[in-house]
């Protein structure tokens, strides 16, 4: 019931909203990438809803800092809306569609279709659930990896400091990230794609789920999940200890979005449980700690070219 | 004794509903990842059969012993027993979007409408004879009655190319209009739904020339022969609206509003058509007769859809249906954002 009211409105909406413009435009043929593109705006609306229904709560129970800096965090906002509005993932498509049919058409001809991992473990075919598990298992553990390289690479840490460079995180500091780095993000995932394919997308409410652990995690909130929780799912508490100062540049802990065993495993944990350091980059400057989205996006690409720079 | 006769049409009269045909219908939810299978009669959903990620187009073997089914994200066809909903074996091809069997059945030929790449196929072996570099997103293909030529509509670059399935070249490309989406060979000429235009093209195969459109509705996707030389339907996903055309003269003889953005049809043998309506997850089933619909909720952007013929009810299933609820929808070539 609940789905086929959703579906006569997207598809109500798409009628008589996008499609419209795009007929007008002469740019039928992008008609069902938009389509989807509607799909994963409304569900990122709902996401928002339901983050921001569970967090704030949190926050206001029990706060680990009082909210004192209310520019921050809108300009956290502006970031979340972008991203899971899926209005910078829509230019990202329309702009790198063309390079990407390329990019797949020439892997085809020299012999590479990237597999599937229920290809590679056959019963995963028969239980849709668990080979969605097990790609967040794999994935997860190549963010723990991507994280690690955005600290431990000068360059990328010129981007990632925008990141941490939030003094008022909260649960809208998750998507605060620099373009260039959501692409490298990009380019890291679709690596991984052509060892193990990509997920399959057919279960929305665990997709939502593990947005609203990751936005969870970034929360001001003096919350953690205990002794055996806190290694099997990443804590306000656990995350905050990576975003406290010390944690900038190469030294930090803590790096998993998910699963907090790569950190237990590779050595980077810390479960101290009452520790909730206060949040920030010592180097990350004014322009990105109290800017606004654009100037903090171009203090990221100032700081990627200094670096660089001064390597050269 | 005299009532014997009368009693025996009585039962068999009576005995008619169980002898009603019970048709399968195969519906590809390509933003689901599942296929729902829907029994003619009753209008209900008896199989959901899950697949690994984007199904399109489906289509008989030459032998029409097994529904072959392309699942373009995925790199995969899957082989149905079209009678059971079984799946009865995979196998590995590059990304099949829209796909087809040349009338001889020597060929298979698929079009990669993500990688810009047409596939000729040995289609007994699957063994790939040669594969085309061709303009923007190709579309959907038809083929001439002889099996020499496939005829490719190349939807990114506004044209038509011809393919001689002998040399496994290109023999030329007409520009036909903004979009062009399905193409149909019917009677010495393609029919061509250019989806960015309220028209349908009528080109010449021999040498490519367009000769005039068609007006039907904005939108205009793809043209159906129905059986027998019966009339054409041609599908409007602007204006949502199915456009009956005269199999002789292409004259247009109603119109028939149809909600939800109509794609692919496929012809029930009671004369019903089944009609995907995209935008909404629905799929329609129309009277020819009065155009009169009626729809029934199946999977997220249904696309390609088929009608096997059954005369008993599918048993039910044995292990238990996986429901496959709707999906977000990736935008493709970006981090899914739960996973990031």
């Amino acid at each position: 019931m609940i789905e086929d009211t959703y579906a006569a409105f997207t598809g109500w909406l798409f009628e008589h909203t996008l499609q419209p413009v795009l007929y007008a435009t002469g740019m039928m043929d992008w008609a069902e990438d938009l389509f989807a593109w509607l799909d994963f705006a409304l569900r990122g609306l709902f996401g928002i809803l339901v983050v921001y229904f569970v967090c704030r709560p949190l926050e206001a129970w029990r706060p680990v800092e009082p909210r004192q800096d209310g520019a921050a965090i809108r300009t956290d906002m502006v970031y979340t809306f972008l991203s899971r509005l899926g209005v910078l993932p829509l230019v990202a498509f329309v702009l790198l569609a063309s390079l990407q049919s390329r990019w797949e058409g020439w892997l085809t001809e020299v012999g590479v279709m990237p597999p599937t991992l229920e290809e590679l473990f056959p019963p995963l075919r028969d239980h849709p659930l668990l080979a969605l598990v097990a790609y967040v298992i794999v994935l997860d553990f190549g963010e723990y990896w991507r994280h690690r390289a955005q600290h431990g690479f000068r360059w990328w840490w010129a981007l990632h400091a925008i990141h941490h460079a939030q003094r008022q995180m909260t649960f809208w500091t998750d998507d605060r990230n620099h373009v260039l780095d959501d692409v490298l993000a990009a380019l890291w995932f679709g690596g991984l794609a052509l060892l193990i394919g990509v997920p399959p997308g057919q279960f929305p409410l665990i997709l939502l789920l593990l947005r609203l652990a990751e936005s969870l995690s970034h929360a001001n909130v003096r919350l953690s999940y205990g002794r055996v929780g806190e290694r099997l799912l990443v804590s306000p508490r656990f995350h905050r200890l990576h975003h406290g100062e010390l944690s900038a540049g190469a030294s930090g802990k803590n790096y998993a979005v998910l699963l907090p065993i790569w950190d237990w495993i590779f050595g980077t944990a810390d479960f101290r449980r009452d520790h909730y350091p206060p949040t920030g980059a010592a180097d990350a400057g004014e322009a990105m700690e109290r800017g606004g989205w654009l100037r903090q996006q171009w203090a990221g690409f100032q700081r990627l070219a200094l670096t660089i720079a001064r390597r050269a | 004794m005299r009532r014997a006769p009368f009693a025996l049409l009585l039962l068999a009269g009576l005995s008619l509903p169980s002898l009603a045909k019970a048709d399968l219908v195969y519906v590809l939810n390509s933003g689901d990842a599942s296929i729902t299978v829907l029994e003619s009669t009753t209008r209900e959903e008896v199989r959901r059969i899950p697949i690994l990620r984007e199904v399109h187009h489906l289509l008989l073997n030459p032998e029409r012993t097994e529904l072959v089914v392309g699942d373009s994200a995925a790199n995969e066809l899957l082989f149905l027993n079209p009678d059971t909903a079984e799946i009865v074996r995979r196998e590995r091809i590059s990304n099949p979007y829209h796909m087809d069997y040349s009338p001889d059945g020597k060929y298979l030929v698929i079009t990669s409408l993500r990688r810009d790449q047409v596939d000729i196929y040995e289609a007994a072996t699957r063994t790939l004879l040669a594969r085309l570099k061709v303009p923007d997103k190709p579309s959907h293909l038809a083929f001439s009655p002889d099996s020499r030529m496939v005829y490719v509509t190349l939807q990114g670059a506004r044209r038509l190319m011809a393919i001689d399935l002998t040399t496994r070249r290109p023999t030329w490309t007409t520009e036909v209009g903004p979009q062009p989406a399905g193409v149909l060979w019917h009677r010495d000429r393609l029919l061509v739904g250019i989806m960015g235009s309220d028209q349908v093209a009528v080109v010449n195969p021999a040498d490519g020339k367009l000769e005039r459109g068609i007006q039907t509705a904005r939108g205009a996707h793809t043209v159906f022969a129905s059986p027998n030389g019966g009339p054409l339907y041609a599908t409007s996903r602007v204006d949502s609206r199915l456009t009956v055309l005269d199999p002789e003269t292409l004259e247009v003889k109603a119109r028939w509003e149809l909600p939800g953005g109509p794609d692919c049809i496929a012809f029930a043998p009671d004369g019903k058509l089944w009609v995907t309506l995209r935008w909404v997850a629905r799929v329609a089933v129309v009277d020819p007769a009065t155009g009169e619909a009626e729809t029934i909720p199946v999977g997220r952007s249904p696309h390609g859809v088929f009608v096997q013929p059954r005369q008993l009810p599918l048993p039910p299933a044995p292990v238990p249906v996986v429901e496959a609820p709707a999906t977000p929808v990736m935008v493709p070539g970006v981090v899914p954002a739960a996973l990031r």
